[in-house]
């Protein structure tokens, strides 16, 4: 099974749901004309290819581009220079984000051109390069993430009360805009990359974040915005809505279109990581090739993917939404709900984080959870989005705000991987499905419902699926919640230098493998090398042992403990040492359920004289 | 003899086959990923050059290892292309009491049929790993990424840095065993300190390999 017919699998056990529950509401209750159906299933069918290809190409190349670039920041040696970096960083990914100059044109014409839409894109995008920036610093300084985003919300909400309604949707849509289909892997990679630059025992949870982190850039900007400027009121309507007419003609005059706005986005990432490459990391032949791929068959699944939901999903999202809110509210309601279940799964970066949790944890946390979570938290918010079109007395904030702050508390009592999950989530869910399908979808059932507003009832949409992830995944975080264990300290007492075979002059080895619970392979490391043992390298994995079942309640999940896996090689006249140690600490062994196993192996060394076999094993370390 | 089993799978499949190996009497095991690699010139052109693995470790007798050989390869169609291989390395599980039993030496030095190679390199650089151990005649290997033992560095903050490591595991027969290590070692220059280490341990059983289904073969046609 390769790399392009497993994506390819995913996209279509995800994709499937949607198509089979619009085609069944066209043949049940709405009625479209052939034309729209015709191009919803060509847009499907687009959709399909160019997912797959671009999460091929995401894997690819963003991994590495982001790992490169991290290390370059990460190991800077000014502190000026990692600031200035990461901020620049954050501005040329946001700044060329076709979403936000939609969004801001939209505001434009909303605010009656006082604000300009270039005002807006530069904003936001300082926005989001400072709080990247702080992001950076945040990780690298290890500061705890439920902290630093309990002071960034603190703000958020502090400036709400002094923002209009109509302000506060759109602030908290355009950070749905900014986490577009190629910044939030992009930047999701650079987290990963960041934290596996740094290591230490968060390396784990450092892995998450950054995208949570740069959400907020944009709200707080906007927010500012419209309080600096005295702009309070939105007025004008949307633009008349026409349903485009053909089956191909639509699709095809959108693609070059959307062909020059994803150049445009995908532009500074490439040029960025090229004059980098020039100047720092020169990298080898392969490893480029291998990169320029795959930011070659990215940009091509993205082109397909936005075409072919611009130009197949949007009408069709219109007119259910209409007709919808026409008919019959609680089926709107009902079907808002299942809509909301199956689209947030097509979303591209939903495939992406969901792997990287999968990859970082070791499968601790499978995937398949973080979906179910994902997809009933966007089923409540769309849910709730259609009852405040309906109801005009509900308002957005009454969701938004409740939302956040629990989730802000619940991150105090999670796991720490999850606070990062649960904000990255949100900005993962609001990506060009969201923007597209399902903003459609709600300003149609607005257009109909008289005392909607369609600009104002259709942007709380966004903000809605952006907070929703972060409740819901904050809660799947309290089911994870490990047992608190203090990591052994290792004292130097237990030192006992082994009585070195030196008259052997050819070295036999031991592999030693350990398996022991995550957050001790340090320890592990620390006692074996007291034992005389040189280096170690560490795996991560996951892991059921004699030691019982954790299982998740409800649903009945069963839990695999996450493990380290440490290999030493180790001469013999050591090994035993070594493993005896190991074995028998008792802190080790109680919680870190240590097993220890030994095999005689042949090493390299072979033939090279001890010195030098003990710093090339030294030299892993 | 206790000995640790080891399964290279598709990844998503090693839960079903360790819930299996439960049903057969294994107290647990451990499962982590790894990539492996495409055999196909055109793929590796396209940029197709990995498929997602997941590893299954369950330290079993050697009873139970026999019984997980024949069940996995008739469960998993091991005699068909690209579907898994598994194989047991005798690590001997290190207890406390071996404390006071103390040195007792593996005595019988095995002859094992079939060798796993290990070479631990820096990150990037197990595709030219797997280059040379293909050239002295291995079929192919599973990359697992892992991470060296911290070294305190100084840069502006006071970073730990930990190098990323590739870890290539090539399962291999005996005859070829000596080749390939030869070429890996002068390949990516070993010799040299600080370039990676390798070394083989002992498999006592194999299956799925290409070898296995050449000896199938030849069984078949007499």
């Amino acid at each position: 099974m390769n790399l392009l017919f497993e994506k390819t699998k995913e996209v279509t056990q995800t994709l499937f749901p949607v198509v089979l529950l619009v085609l069944l509401l066209c043949f049940t209750v709405v009625d479209v004309e052939t034309d729209v159906i015709l191009r919803f299933v060509i847009g499907g069918l687009l959709l399909l290819i160019g997912l797959s290809v671009f999460l091929w190409g995401v894997e690819l190349s963003m991994n590495s581009i982001g790992e490169h670039m991290s290390r370059e920041i990460a190991t800077s040696k000014s502190i000026y220079k990692i600031a200035f970096l990461s901020f620049l960083l954050g501005f040329l990914i946001t700044v060329a984000e076709p979403d936000l100059l939609i969004l801001g044109s939209q505001i434009e014409n909303a605010s009656g051109g006082t604000l300009g839409s270039t005002l807006i894109v530069y904003i936001v995008s300082v926005g989001v390069g400072v709080m990247i920036s702080l992001g950076v610093f945040r990780l690298l300084r290890n500061k705890p993430l439920n902290v630093f985003m309990t002071i960034t919300y603190g703000i958020i909400f502090a400036l709400a009360i002094l923002v209009a309604e109509e302000f506060l949707a759109i602030s908290f849509d355009a950070s749905g805009a900014t986490t577009g289909a190629l910044t939030t892997p992009f930047v999701l990679a650079i987290s990963l990359g960041m934290s596996k630059v740094t290591g230490g025992k968060q390396s784990e949870e450092n892995s998450f974040g950054l995208v949570g982190i740069m959400s907020a850039g944009p709200i707080l900007s906007i927010m500012l915005l419209s309080i600096l400027t005295g702009q309070k009121n939105i007025h004008g309507e949307a633009v008349e809505f026409v349903a485009a007419e053909g089956v191909f003609s639509p699709i095809i005059n959108a693609l070059p279109h959307i062909f020059f706005e994803s150049l445009m986005a995908l532009l500074p990432i490439v040029i960025l990581f090229f004059s980098f490459n020039f100047l720092k990391f020169k990298l080898k032949k392969d490893e480029l090739s291998d990169i320029i791929k795959g930011l070659i068959l990215t940009l091509l699944g993205l082109v397909l993917f936005l075409t072919g939901v611009n130009s197949g999903f949007m009408d069709m999202g219109r007119l259910i939404g209409m007709q919808m809110a026409d008919t019959n509210h609680w089926l709107l309601i009902i079907v808002g709900f299942a809509l909301g279940l199956i689209v947030v799964l097509v979303e591209p970066a939903v495939h992406v984080l969901g792997e990287q949790i999968e990859e970082v944890t070791g499968g601790h946390i499978p995937n398949k959870i973080i979906r179910i979570t994902l997809s009933l938290g966007v089923a409540m918010a769309i849910t709730l989005s259609m009852v405040r079109i309906l109801v005009p007395e509900v308002k957005l904030w009454y969701f938004i705000v409740p939302g956040f702050i629990i989730a802000l508390i619940l991150s105090y009592r999670v796991d720490p991987i999850f606070v990062g999950i649960a904000f990255d989530a949100g900005g993962v869910a609001s990506g060009p499905m969201t923007a597209t399908f399902v903003l459609a979808f709600a300003q149609g059932a607005a257009d109909v419902v008289e005392t909607a507003n369609v600009l104002v009832d259709g942007f709380g949409v966004i903000a809605m699926v952006a907070m929703a992830p972060v409740f819901s995944i904050m809660i799947l975080g309290t089911a994870f919640r490990h047992k608190k264990v203090a990591y052994p300290d290792i004292d130097d007492k237990t030192v006992i230098t082994p009585a070195l075979v030196e008259e052997e002059d050819e070295l036999v080895h031991n592999c030693i493998m350990v398996v022991v619970n995550r957050g001790f392979a340090d320890k592990v490391v620390d006692l074996a090398r007291q034992s005389g043992a040189k280096g170690a390298t560490i795996l991560h994995g996951r892991g059921t042992g004699e030691y019982g079942k954790l299982m998740i309640p409800i649903i009945n999940f069963e839990l695999q403990p996450e493990k380290e896996i440490i290999l030493l090689v180790t001469g013999i006249h050591v090994s035993e040492q070594v493993a005896n140690n190991l074995v028998n600490h008792s802190k080790l062994h109680e919680d870190g359920e240590v097993e220890v196993y030994i095999s005689p192996t042949e090493a390299m060394i072979k033939n090279v004289y001890d010195d030098k076999a003990v710093d090339l094993v030294g030299s892993e370390s | 003899m206790e000995m640790l089993f080891f399964t290279v799978l598709n990844r998503g499949k090693a839960n079903a086959v360790l819930h299996q190996a439960k049903e057969y009497g294994a107290a647990g095991g451990t499962i982590f990923y790894g990539t492996g690699t495409v055999q196909s010139k055109l793929m590796e052109k396209m940029g197709l050059t990995e498929t997602h693995k997941e590893i299954l470790m369950i330290s079993a007798t050697d009873q139970l290892c026999d019984d997980l050989h024949k069940i996995l390869s008739e469960n998993l169609n091991f005699s068909k292309r690209n579907k898994g291989i598994a194989f047991t390395i005798p690590f001997r599980r290190w207890k406390p009491k071996d404390f006071e039993q103390g040195q007792e030496k593996t005595t019988n030095r095995m002859e094992p049929p079939y060798f796993c190679i290990m070479t631990i390199i820096d990150k990037g650089r197990s595709r030219d790993c797997v280059k040379a151990a293909r050239a002295a005649g291995a079929r192919g290997g599973t990359i697992i990424h892992g991470r060296g033992a911290g070294i305190p560095t100084d840069f502006y903050f006071p970073l730990v840095i930990e190098p990323q490591k590739d870890i290539v595991m090539i399962v291999t027969t005996k005859d070829k065993v000596t080749s390939i290590r030869e070429k890996i070692i002068s390949d990516l220059e070993l010799e040299k300190a600080g370039n990676g280490i390798i070394f083989i341990l002992p498999v006592i059983k194999a299956s799925g390999l290409f070898e296995n289904r050449l000896e199938e073969r030849k069984g078949v046609t007499p």
